[in-house]
């Protein structure tokens, strides 16, 4: 009888647990499946009723749109009439787009960071403590604050409406947190292993590039991923310093699919999938040392 | 090679570590810093290696001023104490990366790699990272790391102190050998007195930032400069008595104790210090006038040793190493002797040896 019972109700415990995660994550995930689930069904099964989760129809016309830019032609009164420059023929620019400006400011971001972590971690001058308190400080101002200040001042460089506004403008909100972030990665790269190589005979631009960067890498992919989501996923910077549709991003350019009369559901989710794709994946790949580059900030920060 | 240190002197701010170190190593020796946490020994290593500026003095090798020289032209190698190998690096890289930053050809860095780790033992850990390794393959891979440049000088960092304390006691037979079998100067620094007195040439006793005295393991053994050596060196520790110095007798509550020939002279009534190692004081049978009596307050086993703590009168204690065999007992009341040839007396205000003229 008690044997029974040490056998049954742990195993009954456990159902239930993977019952409860199973659901939870079902609801969490629900909106990327539907979305996922939308972006392959053809017009016509996109308001079907019954509702379909599983497309009966598999199509990815709605991709190939995106991709290709294709012309869309709407039934509109019997005759198909080209519907003039649709976001769908943007998509890829877009894209593009996107991709410069989240690698451009992830790579000024991580570059400037990276240094100035060092100088305040191994040379001694007036403030090197106070600044990477601070630099946390103005991470956490939110960034609507800045966008007027730095609208002005790109309006003055006469960089509105161009990627560099962006690049810059994401320099600006991932700086701070990046340059504290590999700040407490590198306090806790201990200095004697600096002092080896210098001993050894290397530079001091050796023991940068052959030991400090290695063995601040998992720093530097944890800072770089979190830039480049900030940067990737921004929609207010986008909005306001980009007018023209040739220099839109993804996310500013994705809601136009909105504007207008007619909403293709099946083209936007498509473009969702596709908008989160890079994202989804540079976590999957780097999720490792994400977690040993977070670590490690936390214990010594 | 020779090192010499002319007047050093460090200062961090407003704290004075080191202060007019004068010191010649002589070449090939193994002379050891030897000091308290805090004494600047690990400051002076330092120097020697150029990771510290000086702030005042000069340091030379053979006859070159080196002050101003980058560590890397020092022709010196380091053992730190956390070993402070590459975390990113094999074994192999660790070995070789002294060579490879200088542009020795590859073929050579594998020669020299391959026969250093031969001699240490390691060759088949090569392909492994640092992480992979136990704590005593680490300090070969550092010592490896030191010993495959053949530089003039090796500099030690407390590169025992990481290891369990059998280890240590192997590794310190085997850095002993390494040494004479390199041929460089090596300057050790610890804090332990039995890796100083067993390993070393030459011992450079240190305590805040003066050197107090530099000599041989036997000189600083049997011949300590001042109190602060005689209480450092030796295990268990050396006993001190306060009292007074009058007509060649040491006078210690009702005792008076025979002393020495004392060199250095004497005023009426000194004040002293008597100090004596528990291996120089015997039991006596019965009180005399060169006797302290007193009451065992604790025994310890050593094992081949029983150390006994002895109460005196005027609160101070005494310790004192016998023969296993000897029965004693806590209470039993005894009476201590020694031999005034093996003891040591100070003057209270200088702290200076009186023995030492």
């Amino acid at each position: 009888m008690t044997d029974m019972r040490v056998e049954f109700w742990p195993a009954v415990k456990k159902v239930l647990l993977y019952v409860l995660l199973c659901s939870v994550t079902f609801v969490v995930c629900f909106p990327l499946i539907w979305a996922l689930s939308t972006s392959l069904k053809p017009k016509s099964e996109i308001f079907a009723i019954p509702p379909t989760l599983i497309p009966k129809a598999m199509t990815l016309e709605n991709y190939e749109a995106l991709l290709t830019g294709r012309q869309q032609y709407y039934q509109s009164g019997g005759t198909a009439q080209p519907s003039g420059p649709t976001p769908a023929q943007f998509f890829t620019r877009w894209f593009m787009n996107s991709v410069i400006v989240t690698i451009g400011s992830t790579i000024i971001s991580i570059v400037v960071s990276t240094l100035a972590a060092y100088s305040l971690t191994r040379f001694r001058y007036w403030g090197r403590t106070a600044i990477p308190y601070f630099s946390l400080v103005g991470y956490m101002v939110p960034s609507i604050i800045f966008v007027f200040p730095l609208f002005l001042m790109m309006v003055r460089l006469d960089l509105t409406d161009s990627l560099w506004s962006l690049i810059f403008g994401y320099v600006c909100i991932t700086l701070p947190f990046c340059m504290w972030l590999m700040w407490a990665f590198m306090r806790s790269i201990p200095i004697e292993i600096e002092e080896a190589a210098l001993i050894d005979g290397a530079s001091r631009y050796q023991v940068f590039v052959n030991i400090v960067l290695p063995t601040a890498l998992p720093g530097i992919i944890a800072a770089s991923i979190f830039s480049m989501i900030v940067s990737w996923n921004d929609y207010l910077f986008g909005r306001v310093f980009i007018n023209s549709l040739d220099n839109l991003t993804l996310t500013v350019g994705v809601m136009l699919f909105f504007e207008g009369t007619h909403v293709d559901w099946g083209l936007l989710m498509a473009a969702s999938v596709l908008m989160t794709l890079p994202m989804a994946i540079l976590f999957m790949a780097l999720q490792r040392h994400l977690v040993a580059g977070f670590g490690a900030g936390a214990v010594k920060g | 090679m020779q090192v010499s240190l002319t007047r050093i002197n460090k200062r961090f701010g407003s704290v004075q570590v080191l202060k007019d170190v004068d010191l010649v190593f002589p070449s090939r020796k193994f002379v050891t810093l030897l000091g308290p946490s805090g004494c600047g020994k690990t400051t002076l290593l330092r120097m020697i290696a150029g990771l510290e500026d000086i702030t005042a003095g000069s340091i030379r090798f053979g006859e070159r001023e080196v002050n101003k020289l980058a560590p890397r032209d020092r022709n010196i190698a380091m053992v730190f104490q956390s070993y402070a190998l590459y975390p990113q690096m094999s074994v192999r890289r660790n070995l070789g990366y002294g060579l490879r930053v200088r542009g020795t050809p590859k073929a050579d860095i594998e020669e020299a790699v391959g026969r250093v780790a031969r001699i240490l033992e390691i060759d088949h850990l090569l392909d492994r990272k640092p992480a992979q390794l136990s704590g005593g393959q680490r300090q070969r891979v550092a010592l490896g790391r030191a010993m495959v440049r053949k530089p003039d000088i090796f500099l030690m960092d407390e590169p025992l102190s990481n290891l369990d304390a059998k280890l240590r006691v192997t590794m310190r037979g085997e850095l002993r050998r390494f040494h004479l079998d390199l041929d460089a100067t090596t300057i050790y620094v610890t804090h332990d007195q039995l890796e100083a007195m067993t390993m070393s040439d030459l011992i450079a006793v240190m305590h805040q930032g003066v050197v107090q005295q530099f000599g041989t393991p036997a000189e600083v053994y049997s011949q300590p400069a001042n109190v602060f050596v005689a209480g450092f060196i030796g295990s268990p520790p050396m006993n001190f008595l306060p009292g007074t110095i009058d007509a060649g007798r040491f006078t210690f509550a009702d005792a008076k104790l025979p002393l020495p020939a004392l060199p250095g002279g004497v005023k009426p009534a000194h004040a002293a210090i008597l100090g004596v190692r528990p291996q120089d004081l015997i039991f006596e049978g019965t009180p005399a006038a060169d006797t302290l009596t007193g009451t065992i307050s604790l025994v310890e086993l050593l094992g081949s040793e029983k150390l006994v703590e002895v109460n005196l009168s005027g609160q101070k204690r005494m310790s004192v190493q016998i023969h296993a065999d000897m029965v004693v007992n806590m209470g039993d009341r005894v009476h201590v002797k020694f031999d005034p040839q093996r003891v040591h007396v100070f003057d209270t205000e200088s702290g200076r040896s009186l023995r030492a003229g």
